[in-house]
């Protein structure tokens, strides 16, 4: 069994069918799963000014180019193993350099607070076993996670669930579209506008709190009825939600309070954004945005939008990202504009304006290790396919022993 | 072909809210350089009601734009019927093309939450090579 990394529920139950040391074909995968295990159709080669050169070469480059900066930034490392984001911190730890990672304007905010045990969670494990009612809140699980509803929470039979979604579960959905995860909660989409996550969060906790609230009271009131019945609920928390109310993300906690049956879970993108975040916590104290200096300091200046408007950093390596597609249109001139050195297996916007380009390994196709499943569990990942790549863990290592 | 009717196409008010899209995740995968991923992500779905109200037809081609940039995408009709007032793109770096860079010191870009203006036009669907362009300091063959 092979494990896919398309996405944070990192599937363990995949099969993988080699010919001629290429993956052919998977079973069990999503589509999305599916497409990562087969590989890019364009592998990145190492570069120096986008002129081909051999890996050895890109190395002494980086280093050069990494020494001589001022103020380097690391960032990335959310596609990368557990051993490799390890080396990473180090790494950045070596060069006083700042290190920030997508969860920064993704899930950050959320996995900070679970990490510091505001929000109460638990294990997908347990959703299959023992949820009842289930909360997508601004969360497209469908499009996004794809095998959520039917390996953990909605479909599956559970020790305690062993009627699943014909009579055991119930599932919600609020966001401000009807997704395809909406569609398959039938009777329980709550449709709210754009931005309006603060006040429908208001109301359900005066409508939790026995008060009727001004806010669609009929369905509001329907709503804090079936969640106040829950026997072990849990709201699953896209970033629709998380961006609604960044500016307020206590939010969150309050409403948490008034429900005691349900725990929190981030849904997470990227396969180790979580893994990056508990890794740095546990050396830091902070999931993101870290100066080590190597004292870490903790500033939203070390954001790498922030960095980037504000032009504070002049080298950045970028490991397993793509934040030329990711980000802001307005911040890519001033990152085209610095030395970007891209570790990818593949070809990127980012790769494109890269002053140097390393390719690394596709992991758990091309190289093994660990990695953190949105929930905090840790999933090995073995290595399928033989190549020539150096896996991103490596390519840390060889940085390290050169500067 | 009357060109002066698209010059002068009412330009509209717009709200565009992102979200993910499996197939374009998929895309993605295989070749963020593909006329596939294009496809996905250079389009805008607009309700039926709004589609109406502006004039506009599925697969019609809209310029959008506000002061962080401009492109060209296709517009379809939502799948489901929504209410109207918000309109929706795959997150992508069309999409992205639109998103202030403004964070308020807080480090997380209003993705969600893009105001632009929408009108018909004649132009042909913006590439990722011409998105990506401006910043490429030599030309690199695709
Ligand atoms: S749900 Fe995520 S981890 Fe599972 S097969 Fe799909 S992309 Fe891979």
């Amino acid at each position: 069994m092979a494990t896919c990394t398309g996405c944070a529920l990192l599937c363990d139950d995949i099969e993988a069918i080699v010919e001629n040391n290429r993956i052919k074909e998977t079973r069990n995968a999503c589509r999305r799963g599916a497409a990562r295990m087969k590989g890019c159709v364009n592998r990145l080669v190492p570069s120096i000014d986008q002129k081909p050169t051999d890996i050895e070469s890109s190395i002494r480059k980086t280093v050069e180019i990494i020494k001589n900066a001022r103020s380097p930034m690391l960032f990335g490392l959310d596609n990368s193993t557990c051993e490799a984001q390890a080396k990473g911190i180090r790494l950045a730890k070596k060069l006083n350099a700042v290190i920030d990672d997508t969860s920064s304007f993704c899930q950050g905010l959320l996995i900070e607070r679970i990490l510091q045990k505001k929000l109460r969670t638990c294990s997908l494990d347990d959703i299959r076993n023992k949820a009842d009612v289930l909360v997508y809140w601004g969360s497209d699980a469908q499009d996004s996670q794809p095998r959520h509803l039917s390996r953990f929470s909605y479909f599956p039979r559970g020790e305690s669930r062993q009627r699943g979604y014909e009579e055991d579960r119930k599932a919600i959905a609020i966001d401000v579209r009807e997704s395809n995860t909406a569609k398959i909660c039938k009777g329980h989409f709550y449709r709210i506008p754009l931005k309006g996550d603060r006040e429908f969060i208001l109301a359900l906790i005066e409508a939790l709190s026995g008060k009727v609230p001004a806010y669609d009271t009929k369905k509001m009131l329907e709503l804090a009825g079936i969640l106040k019945k829950a026997e072990f609920g849990a709201v699953f928390v896209g970033i629709g939600l998380t961006y609604s109310i960044k500016e307020d993300f206590d939010i969150l906690t309050a409403l948490a309070e008034k429900l005691p049956n349900f725990n929190i879970m981030p849904m997470v993108g990227h396969y180790n954004m979580r893994g990056f975040n508990e890794a740095l916590f546990k050396e830091t104290g902070f999931v993101n945005r870290v100066k080590l200096e190597p004292k870490a300091v903790h500033d939203n200046k070390y954001s790498i939008m922030e960095s980037l408007i504000r032009k504070n950093t002049d080298a950045i390596i970028v490991v397993g990202s793509d934040p030329m597609i990711s980000l802001p249109r307005p911040v890519l001139t001033y990152l085209a504009s610095i030395p970007v050195i891209c570790i990818d297996p593949c070809i990127s916007m980012t790769s494109k304006i890269a002053a140097v380009t390393i390719p690394c390994a596709a992991t758990c196709m091309e190289s093994g290790g660990t990695a953190i499943r949105m929930d905090g569990k840790v999933i090995s990942l073995s290595k399928i396919i033989t190549s020539e790549y150096m896996p991103d863990e490596e390519i840390m290592d060889r940085l390290m022993e050169a500067i | 072909m009357d060109i002066g009717k698209f010059l002068k196409s009412p330009e509209y008010e717009i709200k565009i809210t992102t979200y993910r899209d499996i197939f374009q995740a998929e895309a993605m995968e295989r070749d963020r350089f593909g006329e596939e991923y294009k496809m996905l992500s250079a389009a805008i779905s607009i309700s039926k009601i709004d589609m109406q109200k502006m004039g506009l037809k599925p697969k019609d081609r809209v310029k959008i734009s506000n002061s962080y940039g401009s492109i060209i995408v296709e517009a379809k009709e939502t799948k489901k019927d929504e209410p109207g007032g918000l309109a929706f793109m795959v997150n992508s770096p069309w999409s992205n093309s639109l998103v202030s860079g403004d964070t308020q010191g807080k480090g997380i870009p209003e993705y969600k939450n893009i105001n632009a203006k929408i009108s018909l036009s004649k132009e042909e669907i913006t590439t990722l090579e011409k998105l990506i362009a401006p910043f490429i300091k030599k030309p690199i063959p695709f």
